[in-house]
């Protein structure tokens, strides 16, 4: 029985695959990233033709699950990984996994364009979020009712406005959820007394909201967010089970590298060298 | 262009009809010619076009309040949905083939069997500031047990980073004992920690918070401290006495660990004793855990735990019988290599001083009771996608042996699928 057990353990070390990575890299995550990612995958195909980088996004969150069941490379989150979420790495793979700022963003509301209002406090932002305010008037604006866009629970945006401007209380059951950054941005260019909110590199044809803070209005300019001066500023980030190697590496080079940089300044973002 | 005839004149043949020239019997006089105002009627008359446009106003109409009704129907979903969202129900099966050797060369002892281990059924319902969770075991051997059954309210402000729970629940003690069964590499938990913490489970109340954004935490409370399988008194104290029990950590990634206390005591009768008395139960722990990323083919964790004190319960059978006041202490060391992203290797040794350093006895040339045993086991196990873990362990108890005592042959090999979701 010795024989046969020491030959079956032998049996299966012998069997254990000894190399994980893959001709082609899975990138998968934040939609607020999902262009970033593209981008950064399309630039680094033309230099690097052999590697396939493929990017799909699905929020934050499924990113992160993706990379705690081994079916993606690297995880683009617009926040930072939940101790729920390392422990289960650490449970499955005895990592805690590496992160890596890659850009830099700052969550912006957007109003129409209509919308006198110019800036909001962050209190008056959760007001709003958590349906204490529902018009605009009870904000210095016009007597209208506020029509409140949102993120899927899934979007790292959702969760890093619920904890940053909700300080962490529920959104309004009015609240409208929407797919996508873009599908915010949309909805709040066509309805008049709506507001949103999502990365900076969506804020095209809508009005952004800067921030009231004291005395003054701070707006999500590249130097506030850079320097940390917009209340909302936030890094954007990959995640991986182990160090970076291989293709995977590569890939991540680029995205670091000073082309890499200049494309998450292109795309709208701000970069983190 | 033929086709469209056939169709107009299907659809409306009596305006055919009515321009062809009336037959008339013969002899009469041919009716006069029509004027000019009869022949234009084959024209659409300017009215068509009105019941056009009220036909897409209704069907707009109609396609509106279609929308309408399916976001009515999309947002009583939501809400239902969002209350799913909470509720969380997990679970898996251990179930296993074991081969034991034989004891001695008589064929004394020793198994080979199918079992299963565990069968557990998890429901979490979490909202904002308050967790349910209820756990049962399902196995062919003892039936349904309750595992645990946890009310936690989270303190207002914390974002569930602190809360305080109540019910039947884990000992907040070292850090084998708290790990899921699931997660273990090792299908068994060592020797000291069935020792200090079988079931790892009790009854009572306990305060457990993150702090510095998790870099340091805090678990403790105080329970019943016998534990969910008191012989005799399932699930309920047969004492007064209270055990305070708990856990400082701090976790900076790579490494992490904490120290463990428990004070208490238990009103139980020694060997030796007439009446029952309080006898000291206490324990000490230090544990830790490093994840290192340094081998190219998968991450490397190291763990380590000692644990020492007094009254700890020992098995005879399926009976645990505690030891009032007994000295006893134990330590396991734990390599877990990941290969690649399916597999890994596991080696244990754990190492448990039942008399804390009383002289071993021998009993006919085996072990006795109170000899330390030191188990080396090694393990593969290989993932099948995210749900379902194979194991195949082999461990090596070996008894000390001052006393010349002989080591049973109590090797066991343990073949084990995990099902989980």
């Amino acid at each position: 029985m010795k024989t046969f057990i020491g030959s079956l353990i032998a049996g299966l070390l012998l069997a254990l695959p000894l190399s994980a990575h893959a001709g082609n890299v899975t990138v998968k995550g934040s939609d607020t990233m999902v262009i970033l990612g593209q981008r950064w995958a399309e630039e680094f195909m033309k230099t690097t033709p052999a590697t396939k980088v493929q990017v799909t996004g699905g929020g934050s969150g499924v990113g992160l699950a993706a990379l705690q069941n081994g079916t993606t490379e690297i995880a683009m989150s617009s926040r930072e990984i939940k101790d729920a979420e390392k422990q289960k790495l650490r449970a499955r793979y005895n990592t805690t996994g590496v992160q890596i700022p890659v850009a830099k963003d700052g969550v912006t509301f957007y109003v129409n364009e209509g919308n006198p209002l110019t800036a909001l406090t962050v209190e008056q932002l959760r007001g709003i979020y958590v349906g204490d305010v529902t018009n605009w008037k009870q904000v210095g604006g016009p007597d209208a009712p506020i029509i409140v866009y949102s993120r899927e629970n899934s979007s790292g945006t959702y969760v890093f406005v619920k904890d940053h401007v909700l300080d962490g209380e529920d959104y309004a059951a009015s609240a409208q959820t929407l797919p996508g950054t873009a599908a915010v941005v949309n909805a709040v260019s066509k309805e008049k007394n709506s507001i949103g909110y999502g990365g900076s590199a969506y804020a095209k044809g809508i009005k952004e909201l800067k921030i009231k803070k004291g005395n003054e209005d701070i707006a999500p300019s590249a130097e506030n967010i850079k320097t940390g001066k917009y209340p909302l500023s936030r890094d954007l980030y990959f995640y991986l089970r182990n160090k970076p190697a291989g293709e995977a590496k590569a890939f991540i080079d680029y995205a670091l590298s000073p082309e890499g940089q200049a494309v998450v300044t292109k795309v709208g973002y701000f970069p983190v060298k | 262009m033929r086709l469209a005839t056939l169709l107009t004149l299907c659809v409306a043949p009596g305006q055919v009809l009515a321009q062809e020239p009336p037959s008339t019997p013969a002899g009469e006089a041919a009716p006069q010619a029509p004027s000019a105002d009869t022949q234009t009627p084959s024209e659409p008359p300017p009215a068509d076009s009105a019941p056009a446009d009220a036909d897409l106003d209704e069907r707009m109409t109609n396609a509106e309040g279609k929308v309408a009704a399916l976001e009515e129907q999309n947002a009583e979903t939501k809400v239902d949905l969002s209350a799913l969202k909470k509720l969380k129900i997990s679970g898996y099966v251990q179930a296993r083939y074991q081969y034991q050797q034989s004891l001695d060369d008589s064929g004394t002892g020793g198994f080979s069997r199918f079992t299963v281990r565990r069968g557990r059924i998890k429901t979490t319902y979490t909202t904002d500031w308050s967790q349910l969770m209820l756990q049962i075991d399902a196995v062919p051997t003892t039936g349904v047990t309750v595992r645990d059954a946890e009310a936690t309210l989270y303190i207002p402000g914390t974002h569930q980073q602190m809360g305080l729970t109540l019910g039947q629940m884990k000992w907040p003690f070292g850090y084998e004992a708290v790990q899921s069964s699931a997660d273990r590499e090792i299908p068994e938990r060592t020797r000291v920690v069935r020792a200090f913490l079988p079931d790892e489970r009790d009854r009572g109340v306990k305060f457990a918070g993150n702090f510095l954004g998790g870099k340091l935490n805090f678990s403790g409370g105080v329970f019943d401290g016998d534990g969910i399988f008191n012989q005799g008194y399932v699930g309920s104290d047969n004492d007064k006495e209270k055990d305070a029990i708990g856990r400082a950590g701090f976790d900076l990634g790579w490494v992490s660990g904490g120290v463990s206390g428990w004070y208490g005591h238990t009103i139980t009768k020694g060997p030796t004793d007439t009446y029952r008395k309080a006898y000291t139960r206490d324990r000490l722990a230090l544990d830790a855990q490093l994840y290192l990323d340094v081998l190219p083919i998968g991450a490397t964790a190291i763990k380590g735990e000692f644990i020492t004190g007094k009254s700890y319960w020992k098995s005879s059978g399926d009976v645990k019988i505690e030891q009032p006041g007994v000295p006893a202490s134990g330590w396991y060391g734990l390599i877990v290599q990941n290969v690649g992203l399916t597999d890994a290797v596991a080696v244990r040794y754990d190492f448990f001083d039942p008399e804390n350093g009383r002289k071993n006895s021998t009993s006919e040339g085996r072990p006795a009771s109170t000899n330390s045993v030191g188990t080396l086991a090694v393990a593969v196990l290989h993932y099948f996608g995210e749900h379902f873990k194979v194991t195949a362990a082999y461990e090596m108890p070996v008894t000390a042996a001052p006393g010349a005592p002989k080591d049973p042959h109590d090797n066991l090999f343990t073949l084990q699928m995990q099902a989980r979701y």
